[in-house]
């Protein structure tokens, strides 16, 4: 009871309306200058972004020459290609995996950002360097590394063998288990880091009243600490998300025929293949299905935003 | 001017269109670019080639194909700095040529070769210009009219390759020299085969009597329900056949012959592998030096192309590389490097036009890259 009654006082009722009207009003010349400001990131968005994407969505209707090269059209094709179940297997089971991933870094990331922000006193910058450093790593030449250590006869199943814990015929390669290790390693840092963000601003008093209201360690943390730093989490969750949903790494150097993913047909397309128009409609595809998810996920951080600030 | 600006700190809606808008003049320009690639007249592809220093060499080759120390004697004899850049595919060299990039000399597999030549993208080349052509047209006439290139007229052969099975012999034994073996179930679980659409259709495609380039729809269903059977003893569909022998993760694989003189370069016991061609038939390959249509010094590539003819630059060539070149003097080099594996060595005979992969129609490309997505997505 005691705590409570300082707590409400800092937020009567549109409090927060009030302390934004208290907000200088931008004058016209200073809008101007914002306004310019944004030029460079336009154009940039505009030019690189928005027209390559516009660029794969009419290759997307387009046809190929007798040199492989694309050509625009108004051709419906490559869309109904994709009626194919194929693709649509394919895109399910990335989807599987992208989700999988998800769940498994908030799993691995929850605890480490836990630490690393709460209990890591002065190593803390140190912890977080450590975790980021080995991302500026091309993802692509760690991927190729893991294979060769992950391989039948290297070193990482050689010391399992010798230990016992592996039997001869044990494979980490080309397995479902490779692929999703492999998604979560290149991609855990992403939500490592913005749940790291949420738990440094989130109010440590609120764990200490949980303490006090009696509730264990856990209990506060599944009842405090998680839903505090639930837009850390779902922030995260995109993140690990999108990346993980169109990769393809993973898949090439830890998958095999079994766990090909979306993001493999589609550079199959675009190389091999030489069939720029149906790759492009896959992107396309693989956009939409991104599309529906982000919309889930905006929608449910719109009502978290307005709740908030009730 | 300042008058119609919004007068708002955030972006509207609107002028976000605007920015659209922009968006769609870069997606015209990038059309153009891309719609008509240069093609150079005949009168410009087919003027000679002076052969003398004309500048730097601009150099455009896969990574690592080329011992070092030639480009250092190059650079030494003629006076002159090679500049080297490397594509990663063949689409991908021909996008970076489609972009507009200028290269002297380029190294095209024949059925790139082929679609280059026909493009109009390539310099004619008077082999009576190269002191060392005799060397490559004398001993291998195949390549005095190859398919890819009437007469080769613009190009010059580089190196040649097969596609056959590597494997293991202490875990497998002896295989029986046919595609067949790749169903050994001995080997199931640990088999790849090449990551690549041609390759794989094209073994299919053999092992069933058919056209290895065949895109009619009744083979390639044939095809794909032949490679179904497969599928399941399958570990994964990769390139990287070299490395998948060395570390143990592959005992049979579908190889190209020149990466397993890397296996027995690199493997502790190089006993332990065996590399066969099938005798339903092995695709065959060829790459081959060609200078594009809008080279800015044709002649130092010429001067390159014939300096990599002599026989001495081009041992060490195949040594650095392991694949053999068709130039006389070069075979009992490529033998020694093969002796443990004599199903490598390619014989003039081998170099059968019907064994190489062609490029098929647009349509039948298409029809070739369902059956692909078919059998590799299962």
């Amino acid at each position: 009871m005691a705590l409570r009654t300082p707590v409400r006082a800092e937020t009567p009722a549109g409090g927060r309306t009030a302390r934004r009207d208290r907000r200088p009003r931008p004058s016209a010349a200073g809008a101007r200058i914002w306004t310019w400001l944004t030029l460079p990131g336009t154009v940039w968005m505009s030019v690189f972004f928005i027209a390559s994407l516009l660029l794969v969505a009419a290759i997307s209707f387009g046809t190929t020459d007798e040199l492989g090269d694309p050509r625009f059209g108004t051709n419906l094709g490559n869309l109904k290609a994709l009626a194919d179940p194929a693709y649509r297997d394919v895109m399910v089971r990335s989807l599987g995996y992208a989700l999988l991933t998800s769940v498994i870094c908030l799993l691995i990331a929850y605890p480490v950002a836990y630490a690393v922000a709460l209990h890591a006193g002065r190593f803390k910058n140190a912890l977080i360097a450590a975790i980021v450093v080995p991302f500026f790593a091309n993802y692509l030449v760690r991927m190729y590394g893991w294979s060769v250590l992950l391989a039948d006869d290297g070193p990482v199943l050689r010391v399992l063998r010798a230990v016992g814990l592996a039997g001869a015929h044990t494979k980490i390669l080309n397995t479902g288990f490779g692929v999703i290790a492999g998604l979560v390693y290149g991609f855990v840092v992403f939500m490592i880091i913005p749940l790291y963000a949420a738990m440094e601003r989130m109010d440590t008093s609120l764990i200490e009243a949980g303490r006090d209201l009696y509730g264990g360690p856990l209990r506060t943390f599944l009842f405090v600490t998680v839903p505090a730093t639930r837009q850390g989490a779902g922030a995260g969750v995109v993140l690990v998300f999108l990346p993980a949903m169109g990769d393809f790494v993973s898949a090439q150097f830890m998958g095999g025929p079994n766990q090909i993913m979306i993001g493999n047909l589609i550079q199959d397309k675009f190389f091999e293949g030489q069939n720029w128009p149906l790759g492009s409609a896959l992107t396309m595809a693989l956009m939409a299905v991104l599309l529906i998810a982000m919309f889930g996920y905006l929608r449910r951080a719109r009502k978290d935003e307005a709740e908030a600030t009730r | 001017m300042s008058d119609h600006l919004p007068q708002r700190s955030q972006l509207s809606r609107r002028s976000l269109l605007r920015a659209g808008g922009l968006g769609v003049l870069g997606l015209g320009l990038a059309g153009c670019g891309f719609s008509q690639p240069a093609t150079a007249s005949p009168a410009q592809t087919d003027k000679p080639i002076d052969v003398k220093v004309d500048g730097p060499l601009v150099y455009f080759n896969w990574a690592d194909y080329i011992d070092p120390s030639v480009f250092a004697g190059f650079q030494k004899e003629y006076g002159v700095k090679i500049v080297q850049s490397n594509f990663d595919s063949m689409p991908g060299m021909v996008a970076k040529l489609d972009a507009g990039n200028k290269y002297d000399v380029i190294f095209p597999s024949a059925k790139y070769a082929q679609r280059l030549a026909q493009a109009g993208r390539l310099r004619a080349i008077d082999h009576t210009k190269l002191r060392n052509a005799e060397l490559v047209f004398g001993s291998y006439p195949y390549f005095e009219d190859p398919w890819y290139d009437p007469k080769s007229a613009h190009t010059v052969p580089f190196t040649m390759y097969k596609t056959g099975i590597g494997w293991r012999r202490d875990k497998l034994g002896a295989l029986t020299g046919s595609w067949q073996d790749l169903w050994d179930a001995q080997s199931s679980g640990t088999t790849f085969l090449l990551d690549d659409e041609d390759e794989v259709l094209g073994m299919a495609a053999l092992k069933l009597g058919l056209d290895p380039n065949t895109s009619a729809q009744g083979d390639l269903d044939r095809i794909t329900s032949l490679l179904h059977t497969l599928r399941p003893n399958l570990r994964g569909f990769s390139s990287d056949d070299y490395n998948n022998l060395l570390d143990g993760t592959a005992t049979m694989t579908q190889a190209w012959s020149g990466d397993m003189v890397c296996v027995l370069n690199q493997a502790k016991d190089a006993t332990l592998y065996g590399f066969e061609v099938a005798k339903e038939g092995s695709p065959i390959n060829s790459d081959c030096f060609a200078i594009p249509a809008d080279a800015e010094h044709p002649g130092t590539a010429m001067l390159f192309i014939d300096y990599l003819l002599r026989p001495e630059n081009a041992i060490k060539t195949i040594q650095y590389l392991g694949y053999p070149m068709p130039v006389h003097g070069t075979e009992s080099t490529y033998a020694g490097l093969v002796k443990q594996l004599p199903q490598c060595m390619i014989e003039p005979g081998d170099l059968k036009p019907s064994l190489y992969f062609r490029n098929p129609t647009a349509a039948g490309a298409q029809a070739r890259d369902t059956a692909w997505t078919d059998v590799k997505a299962g």
